[in-house]
């Protein structure tokens, strides 16, 4: 007679998990979602003797705290599905990490088989682990895996049956200590007259969990007749101490067990982590890596200059050919000064764009771009931010779209929805052009540090509206990092040009579509109704851009940059293409006619780069917040308080810049 | 032997960023200095913040040796690597302004020695120490 039995499968992500699971089910595979969230789902059966097993593959997890979705899941599986055995995939060549979530499987009382994965590589390195000893302390079964080749796939199965068909089950819990025992001891106590409760969890694993501050769990309390008496427990302790404290006693016992079953190879340093001494230290970190930055932006100017200038001469000639052998003048306007003028100004940025993405998707490759995101959690998490928000808000250099949709990888609600509110104020390449055009204008000498200032004052006002935002509208704790170091490696001339030309295509696809429906339009307004000149103040534009004057007006900007930034609302390249249409230029001339314009000071022009810098979202990165916030109240606050923060700092710096050199 | 080679090294290399890093960050402030002619100095702030940084990490390292503390050897090696990476940017800084100027006939003023600056010369010297203990370092950390 077949009998059907349920396997979980858990582990620390990056353990060969998936590796396993493949080689455990074959293709008798199925995938979906887990109910109500977005995390991939992972079925499999296998058959072995009279035995018809389901293998779930749960989320990779480093432990059982709720502070992920991916914890929650495994948590909840375990805990609700009550599956017949877990097997915990351990990484052998990094048993001290990986057996922190054998200890809290342990407390869940669900029965544990080990799969020793990685044995071979463990055994590579020299190190020597006594199985029979190690499953002794631990009083679960082990067994030695190596996903990749599919040894020991057999015993594992064979292994999790015997577990089965054990009762009862192992228990083995950590001991916390008389002081924290007696308040578990207290707890446990108080949640025995919830009957509720006591039918579907270990109360000591209750216990244990309030005491380390979990919302998840004090959830299932809440409703209950254990609530107040536990509520008075929980009053007189400091959970964060208590938290830091069984976090400690569970390392405690790992250390006290593994030098008795592990023959450790002592190896020195690898040059991996002799590097990372130097570029993680604690007070050198960061100014390498802004001096890195500072690299990145003097690179994407200089080197690409005579690019610039080759395409630059290639839009000139183009439109002086336009303007000299096209009939009827409407025609040759449309064309010259409407799409190739408009285009013509955008697209003479490309090598910018395509400069600046190869060297971040360098640094990315070389596995730099995760060091820095190491050392930037210590000073984003004093400021209210999550460690992981680093990573999206570095991707907000190139757009902030993807940056948004890469705050999916953030735990805890309010920690992504506050990196989501500030990541418009990275500047994206879409805000390069308009900084290299009037830098390179109005600061000739020291536009590559005009324009490295610009994107240290975005992160600036990011962490100044994160610190804000999450003492009033998002109050809350932030959820630790954890991240794993990739090893360092010289990326191939493959990939990183690879990397390049995908996100650099998009500007290309963008200049081709909505910036030349962008332009097409701001030309319509600038030469309609008929019989008005070009870009007056008769104009549609012209009426426009007037009627929004006073707004901008206090910041040095008249009625052509209102008209600008206005479109730029739809892309903030089309800023220079409106600018372009708008002067009646294309971009080889755009500069004289900047400069010769008595109404744009250096300092207005300082104001302008700040306001485009922090101004309203484009109109795609507005959409994405509505799709990852769910709400259009979070997307109409951002660009309101985009509008905002853009008026106020520009009018500050504006005016700033006009008493020290002059010009307001 | 080879360390004190490389504590004298990492000394004398991390003063001449520090100094120059003084110089250009504070020329505009104190004005320049007498007989700095010959430094290029840019008075670019933050060109001065990136050599004050290198110097920092050769000075480190130089300290750690001398006291046989830490990992003086590495943080010496990684100056070097910086020290060699950022006289990059600045070579590639100065052939763009080149290629600029001489293939598109664009500021007919230019001369190479517009577009020197500190960086670039003292990585000179950083690209000595890369041939002495700078390719051991990068061929271990990309093999790793």
């Amino acid at each position: 007679m077949t009998r059907e039995i349920r396997i979980a499968l858990t582990g620390n992500p990056n353990v060969g998990k998936t590796t396993l699971f493949n080689a455990l089910t074959g293709s008798r595979q199925h995938v979906g979602n887990w109910p109500g969230v977005t995390v991939e789902k992972k079925t499999g059966r296998v058959r072995r003797n009279s035995y018809e097993i389901e293998v779930v593959d749960l989320p990779g997890t480093y432990s059982l705290t709720a502070y992920s979705a991916d914890e929650i899941i495994a948590r909840d599986f375990l805990l609700d599905e009550k599956p017949d055995v877990v097997v915990q995939v351990v990484d052998a060549t990094n048993l001290e990490r990986n057996l922190y979530l054998t200890t809290q499987l342990s407390e869940l009382q669900v029965p544990v088989v080990i799969a020793l994965n990685m044995a071979d590589m463990a055994e590579a390195q020299g190190d020597a682990i006594d199985l029979a000893r190690l499953s002794a302390f631990l009083e679960i079964p082990i067994v030695r895996t190596v996903g990749t080749r599919g040894d020991g796939i057999g015993d594992l199965l064979d292994a999790a049956i015997r577990e089965v068909k054990t009762s009862p089950h192992h228990e083995h819990t950590i001991g916390y200590g008389d002081d924290v025992e007696a308040t578990i001891a207290m707890l446990a106590d108080a949640l025995s007259a919830d009957t509720d409760l006591t039918g579907r969890y270990p109360l000591r694993w209750l216990a244990v969990k309030l005491l380390e501050g979990d919302e998840s769990v004090l959830d299932k309390v809440r409703g209950g007749p254990a609530l107040a008496r536990v509520e008075r427990i929980l009053s007189s302790i400091d959970s964060d101490e208590y938290e830091a404290m069984m976090a400690d006693k569970r390392y405690e016992a790992i250390s006290a067990i593994l030098p008795q079953v592990r023959k450790a190879n002592v190896r020195s340093m690898s040059p991996s982590d002799m590097v990372d001494r130097v570029v993680t230290d604690r007070y050198l970190g960061i100014p390498i890596f802004l001096a890195l930055m500072w690299g990145t932006f003097q690179l994407t100017f200089t080197a690409a200059a005579p690019f610039m200038t080759m395409i630059e001469a290639a839009v000139g000639w183009l439109v002086e050919f336009v303007a000299g052998s096209i009939e009827p003048a409407w025609l040759a306007s449309f064309l010259g000064d409407g799409i190739i003028g408009g285009v013509g100004a955008v697209i003479v940025f490309l090598p910018n764009i395509f400069i600046l993405f190869l060297i971040l998707a360098f640094l990315e490759g070389s596995g730099y771009l995760a060091r820095a995101a190491f050392i930037m959690d210590r000073p984003l998490y004093a400021l209210g931010l999550p460690g992981k928000a680093f990573i999206p808000m570095l991707v907000g250099f190139g757009c902030n779209v993807p940056a948004i949709m890469a705050t999916r990888s953030i735990e805890g609600e309010k920690d992504r929805l506050l990196t989501i509110l500030v990541n418009p104020f990275m500047s994206c390449s879409a805000r390069l052009p308009v900084y290299i055009l009037l830098a390179g204008t109005f600061f000739p000498e020291q536009a590559g540090s005009v324009v490295f200032f610009l994107y240290v004052l975005g992160i600036a006002v990011a962490i100044a509206s994160a610190k804000l935002f999450r003492s009033t509208i998002l109050p809350g704790e932030v959820s630790p990092f954890v991240m794993e170091m990739p090893p360092y490696r010289i990326p191939t001339a493959i990939t990183s040009p690879r990397h390049m030309w995908s996100r650099g295509s998009m500007y290309i696809r963008k200049a081709g579509s909505i910036i030349l429906i962008g332009v097409l339009a701001v030309w319509a307004l600038a030469s309609f109704p008929l019989g008005v000149d070009y870009g007056s103040a008769g104009s549609f534009a012209g009426m426009i851009g007037h009627l929004l004057e006073p707004l901008v007006a206090p910041l040095g900007f008249d009625w052509k940059v209102a008209v600008a930034l206005i479109f730029g609302f739809i892309a903030k390249e089309i800023v220079v293409g409106s600018l372009g249409v708008l002067y009646g230029t294309g971009e080889e001339t755009l500069s004289s006619a900047l400069l010769a314009d008595p109404g744009l000071s250096a300092a207005a022009a300082l104001a302008l780069m700040v306001f485009v810098l922090l101004y309203t979202p484009c109109v795609a990165a507005i959409g994405v917040i509505r799709q990852e916030t769910g709400s259009w109240k979070w997307a109409g606050f951002s660009v309101a308080y985009g509008l905002v923060v853009a008026w106020i700092l520009a009018f500050v710096v504006g005016h700033l810049a006009g008493f020290f050199i002059g010009g307001a | 032997m080879n360390e004190t080679k490389m504590l004298v090294f990492g000394a004398v290399l991390g003063a001449l960023y520090i100094v120059t890093g003084l110089l250009q960050v504070l020329g505009p402030v104190i004005g320049p200095v007498p007989g700095t002619d010959l430094l290029y100095l840019t008075g670019d702030l933050f060109v001065g913040f990136v050599l004050l940084v290198i110097g920092a990490v050769f000075a480190v390292g130089a300290r750690n040796l001398s006291r046989d503390v830490g990992e003086g050897a590495i943080f010496i090696s990684v100056g070097i690597l910086l020290s060699v990476l950022f006289g990059l940017v600045s070579l590639l800084a100065l052939c763009a302004t080149g290629l600029d100027v001489f293939l598109l006939g664009e500021g007919a003023e230019w001369s190479v020695a517009d577009s020197i600056d500190p960086l670039l010369y003292l990585a000179v010297i950083g690209a000595v120490g890369f041939l002495a203990w700078g390719r051991e370092t990068l061929r271990g950390l990309t093999s790793s």
